[in-house]
């Protein structure tokens, strides 16, 4: 199995480190590059349930920043319809190769638990977040109830 | 009445005690305004005596000088009828010295006046301090002159007594002096150990100098800034310039004299290298990194001979020596090259010499002197270096060190040209105007050698002046473009200037940082070790075309440029230009040029290299070609491809009037004629050509004419312009499997792991030069490096800018990382991977074992140099080596290299990117309450499609993160629009991931635009808004 020496070392210290937030971390069998993970947020409307990302790493790695979607439906102002997500630590235009996938886990996680409705990419639930945060809430709460994942026991 | 006589008197008689320094020699020869020295020293003589009789002295100093005036230059009115009035016409021409000794001889006998005579350069308290009778005039003052004179007759006769006392004073001195000169000027130049006693030297002389009362002028050999502006202060203090203009034209119209002055004292000079080195340390630290450590060896031999450098650098040069003796230990099995190098070596040191000229002395003087409110002695200035740049131009000179002289002379003259004060411009323009003209004729008729010293001179000192200098030339050219629209190409003040124009073309590539190594190596060294060498076997054993590329494609041998041979560089290395290059075209003369003449006197000079004749009277723009606008060059391309595909036509149809009648003999046809099924075009066309390519070569160079089956379209240029345009679509689809498209930049890239043989590629070659040969856009996205390449250069790390920004941008920040824990933060080994054409991965080790050898701080520019060299030259050399040939065999003789760098062909092959926003319009989508109809989307259209070529990039780049069109057009982005929120003063945000632009619902169109033209003027960096 052919993968980026460092690539193989932040997956083990990934999971090493086991986070709160973000578990259940693997690797495809047959593609290093590919990771899924569960992420756990702290913050209501989202803390009633996981939410399953899968993260992509270019044949470049680290030259190339990781790509992030949704395998769980979110109900977020910053996350689309089919999963995709904008976050700047890996746009091309800031991606750093001294960054680590740790601190692109911790970015998105952020991102989760406090949305940014400046830059939404679901414009009406922006509005709707920053006009009617109490409907926003009802409508996050009960599409997480019906469409996330189980929380883990612990 | 008379009080003012016996003021005259009073204020003689008490002039006779103070001055005990003699009285000018009016006599002695040279001093052309006796009149004003004499009042200098009067003036200054006293310096520290009491007020009234330095007042009188200046009274009486100011009448000397009104006569002078009159006897020179008249008091203006026409009707005057003063005899000693210029304007009387009455004076006789006579000498600036007898002008002056007649006027002092007018006074003594208080001759008339003319009413307002206009007192040049006396200041008006100077006048006011007379009586008002005096000031008035002393031209009624008939009664009292009978007094006056004779009291004068004794001042006169005092006068000569001092006269002869003055130089019965001067002599010795004067001789002392003429002995002890030519020593200082050895001391200055030969001996720089005793700089400070030389500079002692120089002061007392100063000093000596600028004491009118001895005739120094003849011994007056050079001048530097601290001597020029003490004559300055004296002669300011005095009013009178006469003396300052008088060296000024001894000096400045002299090589030899002003290639003795403004030499840097010894102390200066290092100050200046001192300070020069921090500024470009970048470049220095590139020369070191490229191990060029023979400039030290070359100092290392200056301190043998004392003439270069100065006694503080010995110490650092001592240890030079420690270095190049280890060196030369290390070397000494390198013995055998050692004589070829020496050579070159010799010829670095001769280009890297430097100038001793003081500029930061210069640069003062210039701005002193132009802005002095006497502009006689700005005008002194600009015709003595009309007089010196004339006299170089005609002057033959073979020994090297004459024209060190004239170098020396030049960089002067040009800076002085350069070198603008902020107050007064007048006179500037006035240098300028008058000047430039003749220094670009005296600069353009030096040897190559020389203008290569000029050039690295000027990128080493002056290199802020570049910009001034290029506008300036520029100036002039197009000034005379206008001037004389007709005879362009034979107007010798644009042709010199234009000559000149090239030596600041490399100087301010000189002066900018060059990339080293230099792409510039022959792509076939690179990744030899590395070439597969199964996979060579397999390409010759399949290489069906028979060509033996050129040995300089796109280059004929005579058009070399000289000048660039002696520097050795090119703008190729130089990827961020002090000025741009593009500020070098120069539209008017572009414009007037009529390139069909230039390209005769290019084909002119072709024919006289082949025949072995070197000398010729011909010029050519077309080997200036930096002058030149892309579209003028293309014309000349134009014409290229025609005449050769004329000749062909012609032999053709000579073969085929040679043959006819014979049995089975075919001529050959005149053009290049494909036959092509719509349905099969690619197979038809690669077919067609291949056959051609195999059996004859040459035909690729005739006219293309294309014919579809079963159509009848006679090929006029439309029919093949489509054909083009099929098979450019049909080749870059990455279904094709030839080119693959490139997610970030939408750009196409040879595939690496490609289904067709090199044969293809070739073929698709072939495709390209044909559209480039027959003048047809092609619509292909190439990043680049694919132009350098072309043109026969590597690709590097900086190409790698527009081929992936991501990776040129990681690997930037790589190299700019400067922690020691580089090998645990990156985990980088010199083993890289990338994903093929199918998705998978593949890796690569760039050195043997690279899987086992970390990047760290030691190697990781390595790490980066080879990475971007396996990317973008070792990956895809058969196929890029194939694609070439197939370029060259149609365009190999095109003078492309000659007249475009790779972004003007990059220009030549795809046009100048227009982006169809009406097509982007009919494929946007719209969202969050947006549709075609609402009025702020209807608004955005408007105001888009009213920008200019500039904005819309902007606004592309804006939304979608590229300016690059995509294949197949703007249509293929799909751009969303999405409501924003309702009105408010946030600006339009994006998201280039998915091409999304967020814009909320402005109140008014003029709001949009505002807003909208901010924020895609203001974008930089994610996230800012």
């Amino acid at each position: 199995m052919t993968a980026p020496r460092r690539l193989r070392k932040e997956l083990v210290d990934l999971q090493e480190s086991s986070l709160k937030s973000f578990r259940d971390i693997k690797a495809d069998d047959d593609n290093l590059l590919r990771w899924t993970g569960l992420i756990v947020p702290d913050n209501p409307p989202y803390n009633k349930g996981a939410f399953r990302i899968e993260i992509n790493f270019p044949a470049e790695y680290p030259f190339k920043p990781p790509k992030i979607s949704f395998k769980t439906k979110i109900y977020h102002p910053n996350i689309d319809e089919k999963g995709q997500v904008c976050l700047p630590i890996i746009s091309t235009e800031n991606w750093k190769p001294a960054t680590r996938t740790d601190q692109v886990v911790q970015a998105l996680i952020a991102l989760i638990n406090d949305p940014e409705p400046e830059h939404p990419l679901r414009a009406e639930l922006a509005e709707e977040f920053l006009k009617d945060k109490k409907k926003f809430v009802k409508n996050a709460e009960d599409y997480t109830r019906k469409h996330s994942e189980k929380r883990p026991a612990d | 009445m008379s009080g003012g006589g016996e003021e005259h008197e009073q204020l003689k008689q008490k002039a006779r005690p103070t001055s005990t320094s003699p009285l000018p020699g009016v006599s002695s020869a040279s001093t052309s305004s006796a009149a004003a020295a004499a009042a200098a020293s009067v003036a200054s003589s006293g310096g520290n005596g009491r007020a009234t009789p330095e007042m009188k002295r200046s009274a009486v100093r100011s009448l000397i000088q009104r006569y002078f005036h009159q006897l020179q230059s008249g008091c203006g009115n026409v009707h005057c009828k003063n005899t000693n009035c210029a304007s009387s016409g009455k004076v006789p021409p006579m000498t600036p010295n007898e002008v002056a000794a007649r006027a002092l001889h007018l006074f003594s006998q208080d001759a008339q006046l003319c009413d307002g005579a206009p007192i040049a350069n006396s200041p008006q308290q100077d006048v006011d301090m007379l009586s008002p009778n005096d000031s008035s005039s002393s031209s009624s003052n008939s009664s009292t002159s009978t007094i006056t004179s004779a009291s004068t007759t004794t001042t006169t006769s005092t006068q000569s007594q001092s006269q002869s006392q003055s130089q019965s004073n001067a002599q010795p001195q004067s001789s002392m002096e003429q002995s002890e000169r030519p020593l200082m000027i050895i001391d200055l130049v030969k001996m720089p150990t005793m700089g400070s006693q030389a500079t002692i030297t120089t002061t007392t002389t100063t000093a000596d100098d600028s004491d009118p009362c001895t005739p120094t002028l003849p011994s007056v050999d050079f001048v530097d800034a601290e001597l020029l502006e003490g004559l300055y202060t004296q002669c300011h203090a005095a009013d009178s310039y006469e003396r300052l203009c008088q060296i000024i034209d001894h000096v400045f119209s002299s090589v030899d004299r002003l290639s003795k002055s403004f030499v840097c004292r010894p102390g200066q000079e290092r100050q200046h290298l001192e300070s020069k080195s921090n500024n470009a340390l970048n470049k220095e630290q590139l020369r070191q990194l490229e191990g060029e450590h023979d400039k030290d060896e070359d100092s290392t031999q200056r301190t043998a001979t004392p003439t270069e450098l100065c006694p503080a650098s010995t110490a650092a040069d001592d240890s030079h020596v420690a270095e190049n003796a280890d060196e030369a230990d290390v070397d000494d099995d390198d013995n055998d090259e050692d004589e070829p190098m020496t050579q070159q070596e010799q010829n670095e040191e001769f280009l890297h010499r430097g100038t001793k000229v003081d500029f930061r002395g210069l640069r003062h003087i210039k701005r002193l002197l132009f802005g002095a409110p006497c502009q006689t002695i700005a005008e002194q200035i600009t015709s003595s270096v009309i007089q010196l740049a004339d006299y170089i131009r005609y002057m033959r000179l073979y020994r090297q060190d004459s024209w060190e002289q004239v170098l020396h002379c030049l960089v002067i003259c040009f800076d002085m040209a350069t070198n603008t004060t902020a107050n007064n411009s007048v006179t500037d323009m006035e240098y300028l105007d008058r000047v430039l003209p003749k220094l670009c004729h005296a600069a353009a008729a030096m040897p190559v050698q020389a203008q290569a010293r000029l050039a690295v001179i000027w990128s080493e000192y002056c290199a802020d002046q570049l910009h001034t200098l290029l506008s300036s030339c520029q100036q002039q050219i197009t000034l005379q473009v206008l001037l004389d629209e007709e005879s362009v190409r034979e107007n010798e003040h644009i042709i010199s200037v234009t000559k000149v124009l090239k030596i600041v073309f490399y100087a301010n590539i000189l002066a900018s940082v060059l990339e080293r190594p230099s792409c510039r190596l022959p792509l076939q060294e690179v990744g030899e070790s590395e070439a597969d060498s199964s996979a060579s076997a397999v390409e010759d054993g399949e290489d069906l075309f028979v060509y033996n590329s050129l040995q300089q494609p796109h280059m004929p041998k005579f058009a070399e440029d000289p000048l660039e041979k002696c520097l050795q560089v090119s703008y190729i290395d130089c990827r961020s230009p002090l000025v741009p290059l593009e500020e070098f075209y120069n539209e008017a003369l572009s414009e007037h040029i009529q390139m069909h003449q230039d390209y005769l006197s290019y084909k002119t000079l072709a024919m006289e290299s082949d025949l072995g004749s070197s000398h010729t009277n011909y010029f050519c723009f077309m080997l200036y070609a930096f002058i030149l606008t892309p579209a003028t060059k293309v014309d000349a391309l134009y014409y290229d491809c025609r005449m050769r595909m004329y000749s062909e036509r012609y032999s053709s149809l000579y073969s085929i009037l040679q043959n006819f009648g014979q049995d089975g003999q075919e001529g050959a046809r005149p053009d290049l004629k494909l036959t092509v099924r719509r349905d099969q075009l690619i197979n038809d066309a690669l077919i067609g050509l291949e056959l051609v390519a195999m059996s004859n070569p040459k035909d690729l160079k005739k006219q293309l004419v294309v014919e579809f089956v079963g159509e009848q379209g006679i090929d006029e240029g439309g029919v093949s312009k489509e054909f083009f345009q099929l098979i450019v679509e049909e080749i870059f689809n990455p279904a094709f499997g030839m080119f693959v498209q490139q997610e970030e930049t939408n750009n196409m890239w040879f595939n690496a792991t490609p289904f067709e043989n090199g044969a293809q590629f070739t073929l698709i070659g072939i495709i390209i030069g044909l559209a480039i040969y027959n003048n047809v856009i092609l619509a292909v996205n190439f990043p680049m490096v694919v132009y350098r390449k072309l043109m026969g250069y590597r690709g590097t790390f900086y190409d790698l800018c527009d081929w992936s920004p991501t990776l040129y941008k990681s690997l930037k920040a790589m190299l700019d990382y400067q922690g020691h824990d580089m090998e645990e933060v990156f985990e980088q080994t010199f083993k890289i991977s990338y994903s093929n054409v199918f998705g998978e991965l593949v890796e690569h080790e760039l050195v043997p074992h690279g899987s086992e050898v970390l990047v760290g701080q030691h190697n990781k520019r390595l790490f980066v140099n080879l990475y971007s060299d396996f990317l973008l030259n070792v990956n895809i050399q058969q196929q890029f080596k194939a694609f070439r040939k197939g370029f060259e065999m149609v365009t190999d003789e095109s003078p492309l290299k000659l007249l475009f760098r790779p972004e003007e062909i990059e220009k030549l092959v795809c046009g100048s990117r227009e982006f169809d926003f009406v097509e982007l319009e009919h494929s946007t989508e719209y969202e969050g309450g947006y549709t075609e109809e609402t009025q702020i989307v209807q608004d955005f259209w408007s105001i888009v499609h009213a920008m200019p070529h500039e904005s819309k990039r902007k606004l592309l780049e804006f939304t979608t993160g590229s300016a690059r069109v995509p294949v197949g057009g703007l249509k293929c982005l799909r751009l969303l629009i999405t409501r924003h929120g309702p009105d408010s003063d946030r600006l339009p945000t994006s998201h280039t991931c998915f091409n999304v632009l967020l814009l909320p619902e402005y109140s008014s169109k003029e709001k949009l635009e505002e807003r909208l033209l901010k924020a895609i003027n203001y974008s930089k960096g994610f996230g800012m808004l």
